[in-house]
């Protein structure tokens, strides 16, 4: 006879199923604790000591493209191989549109570990400024290059505060990039009046923080555009402008970008060509204005070796030609005092004809142009070939 | 009382239903010229240093990605223009409205599609295994213990060190030239060798009488790139490669430049 006591079967069946989920929802509650108590801790990439650059040219330089790198690991792996060729400074976009994501407020932690990185490793960091925060402009048919006057200071605080962040970690600092193409001063007519205003705005900017910053001007971009071209000004009537309006006082050094094309790096410039050798057409317009005690940097420079490109030579080529540039610019250029090879790495392979401008591909195989300029810098003479001979052909 | 309260929901079910037939209607009409390309031509932002897609033939642009444009805008039934870019420039002159379109041997990129939009594929760049006709047969990959010819350092050198991590061993035959490792092949001191299919068109163009067998390992498509808000041009451009593809006009072109 069942007592009052007894459950019916169902109230049973009821409870045993609430005593099961308890019993499965502890159990997953111990498995997440366990996992996250036993998981690894976050590995901290910066190296404990700093490294020393070990390098008998002390002139050599990379363009390094950090700033849309995702993995810490492969900042520090770029940077160590760029230390292990034996450059000692690097050129580094710091875009204001990735500091600055809202007015007023920065956020440096991105940046932080790439300059952490860099000086851990040895390097110079040479900053090169740029790239419009989208709050200032809300047209959507004007590029992150488009900044109109009104923003010149905002442009110039944007400077400031980073001189003042990174004072002795970074004392050289480029304003903007190539302002004498019309690309890159966001499609409008390029003006080396308004670039020079920009100059102006954030020169004292940068003093006011960092008195001991090297404020750089340019970089102007080698084109043979002519007035009234809508791509752009060639580089030399450009600078000639800035001289004129007034561009002298507002900067510390000279930016400049020096490729070599098709040419040997001894080939003589003309105003009509471009070639590595450009950039002492520039030379002398700073001489003709009286800024021959400023120096120069070039922030840019190399050869392509892609094999269809129009403008590329071939990769044996392009390793003589960069080394033969290296030596003559130690030899004759006393006032470039660095000679920096765009580009060290691209995050990810654009897939074109730009990939064979770099060093190191995007999952760090090095190129042959990696271990001629290492072998330069170091004074090292490698044995080994790199390729297999052609084979014979008829051809 | 009771129809009071249903009115709302009602005007509501029909207001949706009233969007989403304008939304079809849209989605199906026919698009307007005129207001694709309201400058009554169609801009075409090229890249005039990278042959055979583009470039300078004695003063003016030719190359496949000229003729390819030129036949779509004939398509479309409107004049073209060319405007020489250079590559850094390309998208910025899209996103400013300085070009209609792009087409620049440009692979279809998904991180910039919240501002892009690609057309249909017109060509695939992407690697090639090649063997002789004769040679080892083909499965999307080189087989182990296979003579490997590539150009040293470039995305083929890349490939084939993936497959060597993927526990594939290879007699790697590295050379300066991508031509040098179909060289190797063709003169029969190699299995195979991986290229881009560029590189084999072109050499293939130059060696008739060359007989091989190629096999895509990975793909590199190029489009035509439009700004996202351009909907009925990017239907137009569209559609009129599209026909091309369909009426074999796009292999002649391919052919003619490769």
């Amino acid at each position: 006879m069942p007592t009052k006591s007894s459950a019916a079967p169902h109230e049973r069946d009821f409870a045993r199923k609430q005593r099961d989920s308890i019993l499965i929802i502890l159990g997953l509650l111990v498995v997440f604790a366990l996992i996250f108590l036993l998981r690894p801790a976050p590995r901290d990439w910066l190296p404990a000591e700093k490294k020393v650059v070990e390098t008998t040219k002390g002139h050599v330089c990379v363009h390094t493209l950090l700033e849309n790198e995702v993995e810490e690991k492969k900042i520090l792996r770029s940077l160590e191989l760029v230390r292990e060729l034996g450059a000692t400074s690097i050129v580094q976009f710091f875009p204001w549109a990735y500091a600055e994501t809202r007015a007023g407020q920065f956020s440096w932690s991105r940046f932080d570990r790439i300059v952490q990185h860099a000086d851990r490793q040895g390097l110079e960091v040479i900053a090169r400024l740029g790239l419009v925060p989208d709050w200032l402009n809300d047209d959507e048919s004007k590029t992150l290059n488009y900044l109109p006057d009104s923003a010149f200071s905002k442009f110039a605080e944007y400077a400031a505060a980073f001189a003042a962040r990174y004072v002795g970690l970074v004392d050289r600092l480029i304003i903007w990039n190539e302002p004498n193409l019309s690309f890159e001063w966001g499609y409008q007519k390029v003006d080396a009046a308004r670039y020079v205003r920009l100059l102006q705005a954030a020169y004292p900017a940068i003093k006011a923080t960092n008195p001991e910053a090297v404020v750089l001007a340019g970089a102007l971009a080698p084109t043979l555009e002519g007035r009234g071209s809508n791509a752009g000004l060639n580089d030399l009537d450009f600078l000639r402008d800035m001289y004129a309006a007034g561009a002298s006082d507002s900067f510390d050094a000279l930016a400049i970008h020096s490729y070599g094309m098709l040419e040997p790096p001894e080939a003589q410039p003309a105003s009509d060509k471009l070639n590595f050798r450009r950039a002492e057409l520039l030379r002398e317009i700073m001489l003709e204005h009286g800024d021959g005690e400023k120096p120069v940097s070039i922030t840019e420079s190399g050869w392509n070796d892609h094999p269809r490109w129009a403008h590329a030579v071939r990769p044996s080529q392009r390793s003589a030609y960069t080394i033969r540039a290296f030596e003559y610019a130690e030899m004759n250029w006393e006032w470039a005092e660095q000679l920096c090879i765009w580009a060290f790495r691209f995050p990810a392979d654009l897939q074109s004809y730009p990939d064979s401008y770099t060093l190191v591909s995007a999952d760090f195989v090095k190129k042959p142009i990696y271990f001629a300029l290492q072998d330069y810098a170091l004074g090292w003479e490698r044995s080994e070939d790199l390729w297999l001979p052609p084979p014979e052909t008829e051809r | 009382m009771k129809g009071d309260a249903l009115k709302p929901s009602m005007i509501l079910l029909a207001t949706t239903i009233v969007v989403l037939l304008a939304a079809l209607w849209r989605h199906y009409q026919p698009p307007d010229r005129d207001l694709a390309f309201p400058a009554g031509e169609i801009v075409i932002g090229v890249d005039g240093s990278f042959p055979p897609y583009a470039f300078d033939a004695g003063g003016a642009l030719a190359g496949l990605d000229v003729e390819l444009g030129a036949a779509i805008a004939a398509e479309i039934g409107l004049p073209v223009r060319f405007v020489n870019l250079s590559f850094y420039g390309l998208y910025d002159a899209l996103i400013t409205g300085e070009v209609d379109l792009l087409m620049a041997a440009l692979r279809v990129d998904p991180a910039r599609m919240d501002d892009v939009r690609y057309t249909r594929p017109y060509f695939d760049n992407g690697l090639v295994l090649v063997t002789a006709s004769f040679g080892v047969p083909l499965n999307g990959a080189a087989q182990t213990g296979t003579a490997l010819a590539f150009e040293y350092a470039s995305g083929a050198d890349s490939q084939i060190r993936a497959w060597e991590q993927e526990g594939q061993s290879f007699a790697r035959m590295p050379y300066e030239l991508p031509t040098h490792a179909l060289d190797a092949l063709r003169l029969g001191q190699t299995d195979a060798a991986l290229v881009d299919a560029s590189t084999l068109h072109l050499y293939a163009k130059e060696h008739a009488e060359w007989d091989y067998r190629r096999e895509f390992v990975t793909r590199e498509l190029y489009a035509i790139a439009l700004r996202i808000n351009r909907d009925d041009a990017w239907k137009l451009v569209d559609s009129a490669l599209g026909a091309l593809k369909e009426r074999g006009e796009l292999a002649k072109i391919v052919d003619r430049w490769f």
